[in-house]
């Protein structure tokens, strides 16, 4: 799938557009005159946030800035992102308030919401000018999300377990001497793709034909995978539990900064590339969805993209941020057309409608 | 004269002017409607489980659209047909029923003797320490527990570092069947030991040694005696550890490595990964059906046990 569209052309032309004389320099909330009409400000504005090294890199990029130039409280809410969305979808239906201000989801989980129709239009957001497409959600109108940031779902590894060289290949995982010891997500997520090719199959093809993703899917079961969620990752690493895994790049990165031994690739069959987006529910009061939207309006600035971004180690919507030190050239972090060709993407769309029958598949060879 | 004060009570007053407002708003004709007053909030929670279970049953019949998110108007048995025929879920269903029964039958066989000794013991510091070894587990919940039995049994854990000293080397303990069973067992005992003790209790240790005395030998009073008089403890107990451990969802997630999912497990996937509230009402019914059947069977065929109101009103 070409990224030719959201990275290299747009990118030059978002890079041209931002270096033009400051223009989204109202719309940012470090200048007083942005709020001279601004509503009454509600006393916090509660953001679902994934925990650990993710919800530390929110507050430290986009949370105390955005407090401290508006003065609101930012209070993280770490429900799980999963449950946090039947809560948000009963609110909006019975017409209650709805419990968070602003999701930071998963780009599939919220176009869930987007397509239920739970979701506040943010195509007004004055920083989304200076944005490249990676921001905007495939496949839906307007900007029901919007994408913060992409990942990589990376073949993290132990060098230890491999002496004769990083793995290249998914295929590698099928070594005898890994039975027991590589790690997938509990859903599967992440590895459909990649398994589609690596099982002999096109991405063309997905989702009419998965049969060589569900085949490939088969013979990594016969290695007795664990599967669990990112936390489990670092645990089972750190544990001696496992050698291997499928995980998001982050994940791999904060476990070696806890000491953990770990390195990761990109295989030559290549890896899922997805986004994280922010959104916000409907049902909230004028003044508090005007102060959410900021919020998220400030997520794009470049400085708050900086900061987060760094922390999470994941490439941003903004041009011209800097990658962190350890993630330059790294495939994890893509920046240019050539890292790309590398990575599989699938709209969120063609995701979501297929999501529960991709999942029942995935759980049938794996609790079979 | 002055009247004495122990005389008459103030506090008698107070009950005096309380038993008559009762009597008005409860006058004594209405005094055979007593029980069923009392019977009402049971009633009201039932009610309400009742009301939830259809509105679990509506959703049940309809099918998520994944182009909306929404669930269909139409009323279906497509969900009912995918559990059916879906080998994923008969392979969850299979393994959480075939484990509560083995969970429940290990459960009992290890709960009757602590509860025997812990009720026939003499010595009271015995009793004592086996009481509180039975309530400890009761401060420390499930899933803290299943997350000691990953420090006790992961590769770097204490027993692979134990057998590490004579030579083992570290072999995988967790994230399979048996140790989602384990798990099962360690939780469910406390809660097999607290039903079978007033069982244990109520036989009387005479006729124990009324048997001895008639020239049984102890595993012959055991059979004939005890276990026979223990039956309607054993049937409660074995009633409660199938019962939670058919719908338990940490220990198999937790200690499963995610590829032991009981229905509980299944459930949640549905109602909170896929969003298909649906599939999620579907199985949760079906999971209530088979739990009812099962309790049903059991007393078909031994009882109650302690459970059971035995007898009327004298």
């Amino acid at each position: 799938m070409s990224h030719d569209k959201f990275l290299t052309t747009e990118i030059r032309r978002r890079t041209l557009l931002a270096s033009m004389a400051a223009v989204g320099a109202s719309a940012t909330l470090g200048t007083g005159k942005a709020f001279a009409q601004e509503p009454e400000k509600p006393a916090e504005i509660i953001v679902r946030a994934w925990g650990g090294s993710w919800v530390d890199s929110l507050k430290a990029g986009v949370s105390d800035s955005f407090t401290k130039m508006t003065g609101i409280a930012v209070r993280h809410d770490l429900t799980e992102d999963n449950e946090i969305q039947p809560k948000v979808w009963a609110a909006v239906a019975q017409n209650r308030v709805p419990p968070i201000h602003i999701n930071w989801d998963t780009t599939t989980n919220a176009t869930k919401s987007a397509l239920r129709g739970v979701t506040e239009d943010l195509s007004d957001l004055p920083n989304l000018k200076n944005t490249t497409e990676l921001a905007k959600p495939v496949g839906l109108d307007g900007y029901p999300i919007v994408n913060t940031y992409g990942y990589v779902y990376v073949l993290a590894y132990r060098p230890s377990a491999f002496p004769d060289g990083p793995p290249k290949s998914w295929k590698d995982l099928l070594d005898p001497k890994l039975k027991g010891r590589i790690a997938l997500y509990n859903d599967g997520i992440g590895f459909h793709f990649p398994a589609q090719v690596a099982g002999g199959g096109k991405l063309e093809d997905i989702p009419g034909n998965m049969q060589p993703a569900w085949d490939f899917i088969a013979k990594v079961k016969e290695q007795q995978p664990l599967l669990g969620e990112d936390p489990d990752f670092t645990t089972w690493f750190q544990k001696g539990e496992i050698d291997a895994a499928c995980t998001i790049s982050t994940n791999a990165r904060e476990a070696r900064k806890n000491g953990i031994e770990l390195a990761w690739v990109v295989p030559e069959e290549g890896a899922k590339f997805d986004t994280d987006g922010l959104w916000i529910p409907k049902g909230l009061p004028e003044n508090e969805l005007y102060w959410a939207k900021q919020y998220i309006n400030h997520a794009l600035t470049k400085e708050a993209q900086q900061v987060w971004l760094d922390g999470l180690g994941l490439p941003g919507v903004v041009p011209g941020l800097t990658p962190p030190a350890d993630l330059v050239g790294d495939p994890s972090y893509p920046t240019t057309e050539e890292d790309f060709k590398h990575l599989i993407r699938i709209s969120s769309k063609i995701q979501v409608e297929n999501e529960s029958q991709w999942f029942s598949k995935f759980k049938e060879i794996m609790q079979g | 004269m002055r009247r004495s004060r122990a005389a008459y009570p103030w506090t008698w007053r107070v009950m005096d002017g309380l038993e008559s407002l009762a009597a008005r708003l409860w006058p004594a004709r209405f005094e055979k409607g007593l029980p069923y007053l009392m019977l009402a909030p049971a009633v009201l929670l039932v009610g309400i489980l009742v009301l939830g279970l259809v509105q679990i049953g509506d959703s049940s019949l309809r099918v998520l659209d994944t182009s909306t998110f929404l669930m269909s108007e139409d009323l279906t048995l497509a969900n009912y047909q995918r559990a059916l025929t879906e080998s994923f879920f008969a392979t969850v269903a299979g393994r959480s029923l075939l484990g509560s029964v083995i969970v429940t039958i290990v459960t009992l066989i290890f709960a009757f003797p602590y509860a025997y000794l812990m009720v026939r013991t003499p010595s009271s510091a015995l009793r004592k320490f086996l009481l509180v070894a039975l309530f400890l587990p009761f401060f420390i919940g499930q899933v803290v527990r299943a997350y000691g039995w990953l420090i006790i049994l992961g590769n770097q854990g204490m027993v692979n570092e134990a057998l590490g000293l004579v030579g083992v080397p570290p072999m995988r303990l967790l994230y399979n069947y048996p140790a989602v069973l384990f798990g099962l067992v360690q939780y469910m005992l406390p809660f097999a030991v607290l039903m079978l003790a007033p069982a244990l209790t109520a036989i009387p240790a005479e006729l124990e040694s009324a048997a001895s005395s008639l020239g049984a030998n102890w595993l012959r009073t055991f059979r004939h005696v005890v276990l026979p008089l223990a039956r309607p403890g054993l049937v409660g107990a074995g009633l409660v550890v199938v019962t939670l451990s058919l719908t338990d969802f940490a220990i198999p997630a937790i200690l499963g490595g995610g590829s032991q999912d009981f229905i509980a497990n299944a459930i949640y996937d549905q109602f909170f990964r896929t969003s298909d509230q649906g599939m999620g009402a579907t199985l949760s019914l079906m999971l209530v059906a088979v739990g009812s059947l099962l309790v049903g069977l059991v007393f078909m065929l031994f009882g109650a046990g302690t459970l059971a109101m035995t007898g009327g009103r004298k």
